[in-house]
């Protein structure tokens, strides 16, 4: 012990408190924005990033193609059927399209309108830690992307927040992260709740809903929407659905625990909310 | 030691984080095991200060620390501290109770991830992220993964503190 003091073991420690407080008082003061170092490291090793995903998508597609064969020739065929009942439906929905424009213009009714501003990432590493749910994009601040952008998949299902935004670079708090919080909606009954990530449940990948209204009946299968309560996020981006619903500790208040719609372990590309309007 | 062979062995060590850091960011972070990735970059401090001595653990821990807190979610400047004083527990237990060989490192490394994930543990439950099981549930995977690792990681840093040795004639 003396023998450490004695050789710069003081100056070292405290430097290393002192390193510690500049950390902490910056990572308190400039949320949503990294550290100077993290930034620098973000925008170094993302090059890196994207070729490493690059290459995994690439071995992946092969393994897939050659073990996978008969099992993509289903999911193909099956794909191929969906595709022409949603033709069908596509067709319907804008026959009722134009009927509901008339129908709008004869009672004088404001047209509804969700105009969004996509900017596409394709996601180059997910969580650097097991203490949390996050995704890294290979996109940040240069392409216009704030901390607090909502981020969906090619399904437009919400994948999560972005939470932290680098140079060229974004890390995203997925929809199951403890840290997550936000309004939801039960499409419906038409209630509203708090989406809320839970650690115990963030292994399992599912994540809660609580306050949910005492009157209102729920069924697993139920859809859970986003709301645009406070204006912050862009209303009516699928979550999830419920999938069973419990009683508190304390026996007072109900929760339902929610599977999100987004797969999460497989994804690849995502698109990022830069702004959006939506008139109701 | 002169100043030059000083800064040449610290900057070898330095050098040798990159691909221990690169192992966990890009490839072992795409296979979880039981849920789990395992956290090198506190192994690397853990083997340097066995090597090295309390001194130099500390030293080669607060850089880690300021490395783990930058590329790590969630870095507040805990782990800056945190490595800095596992490395030196870690290099003066291997200098006066331990010997400075695989076993102690695997002790040394044992404790110290034992440490990280108490103190994440306890702060879990202390600002109600978690019930104490579903926090086990993630610290325990994590340990025993991060474990198997010292396998790899301390014949790494033996090999390259043989040649910081050879090639500067020490």
């Amino acid at each position: 012990m003396k023998d450490f003091f004695q050789k710069n073991g003081l100056l070292i420690l405290i430097i290393a408190v002192l390193l510690a407080a500049i950390t902490a008082v910056f990572s308190y003061a400039f949320q949503g924005a990294p550290s100077p170092l993290s930034n620098v490291l973000g925008v170094v090793t993302t090059p890196v990033r994207n070729g490493v995903s690059s290459l995994a998508e690439w071995v992946e597609g092969i393994y897939s193609y050659t073990f996978r064969y008969d099992e993509l020739e289903a999911e193909n065929q099956r794909l191929q059927e969906e595709n022409a009942r949603l033709q069908q439906e596509l067709r319907q929905a804008s026959a009722d399209s134009q009927e509901n424009e008339r129908l709008r213009e004869l009672l004088g009714l404001r047209e509804q309108r969700r105009d969004f501003v996509f900017e596409s990432a394709t996601v180059t590493a997910r969580s650097s830690t097991n203490w949390a749910s996050t995704l890294t994009l290979s996109k940040g601040a240069d392409w216009d992307i704030a901390a607090g952008d909502c981020v969906i998949d090619a399904s437009g299902d919400l994948v999560g927040i972005v939470e932290e935004v680098g140079a060229n670079w974004c890390t995203v708090l997925t929809v199951l992260d403890a840290n997550l919080e936000m309004g939801g909606l039960i499409a419906r009954t038409e209630s509203t709740a708090v989406l809320e990530g839970d650690f115990d449940l963030m292994g399992q990948g599912r994540l809660k809903m609580t306050y949910l209204p005492a009157d209102t009946e729920l069924i697993p299968g139920d859809l859970v929407l986003t709301t645009s309560m406070g204006g912050n996020y862009p209303s009516d981006l699928v979550v999830g659905t419920i999938e069973s619903i419990h009683s508190d500790a304390s026996g007072m208040s109900r929760y339902a625990v929610i599977a999100p719609a987004a797969d999460l372990d497989s994804l690849v590309q995502v698109f990022v909310i830069t702004d959006f309007d939506i008139v109701e | 030691m002169t100043r030059q062979d000083f800064l040449y062995k610290w900057f070898f060590y330095g050098l040798s984080l990159l691909p221990v850091w690169w192992l966990e960011l890009f490839v072992l972070s795409r296979f979880p095991v039981l849920g789990a990735t395992p956290m090198l970059l506190p192994l690397a401090a853990v083997a340097v200060a066995v090597l090295e001595g309390s001194v130099s653990g500390a030293g080669f821990g607060l850089a880690v620390g300021v490395l783990c807190d930058a590329v790590y979610y969630g870095g507040w400047g805990g782990m800056t501290l945190g490595m800095c004083l596992i490395g030196w527990g870690a290099g003066a237990a291997a200098q006066y109770v331990l010997r400075p060989n695989f076993g102690g490192c695997l002790l040394c490394s044992a404790g110290a991830l034992a440490a990280i994930d108490l103190f994440r543990v306890a702060a879990g439950l202390f600002t109600g992220l978690g019930s104490l099981s579903g926090l086990l549930e993630v610290a325990v995977p994590e340990i025993l993964w991060s474990l198997c690792f010292v396998c790899l990681i301390y014949p790494w840093y033996t090999w390259v503190r043989r040649r910081i040795v050879k090639f500067l004639r020490l």
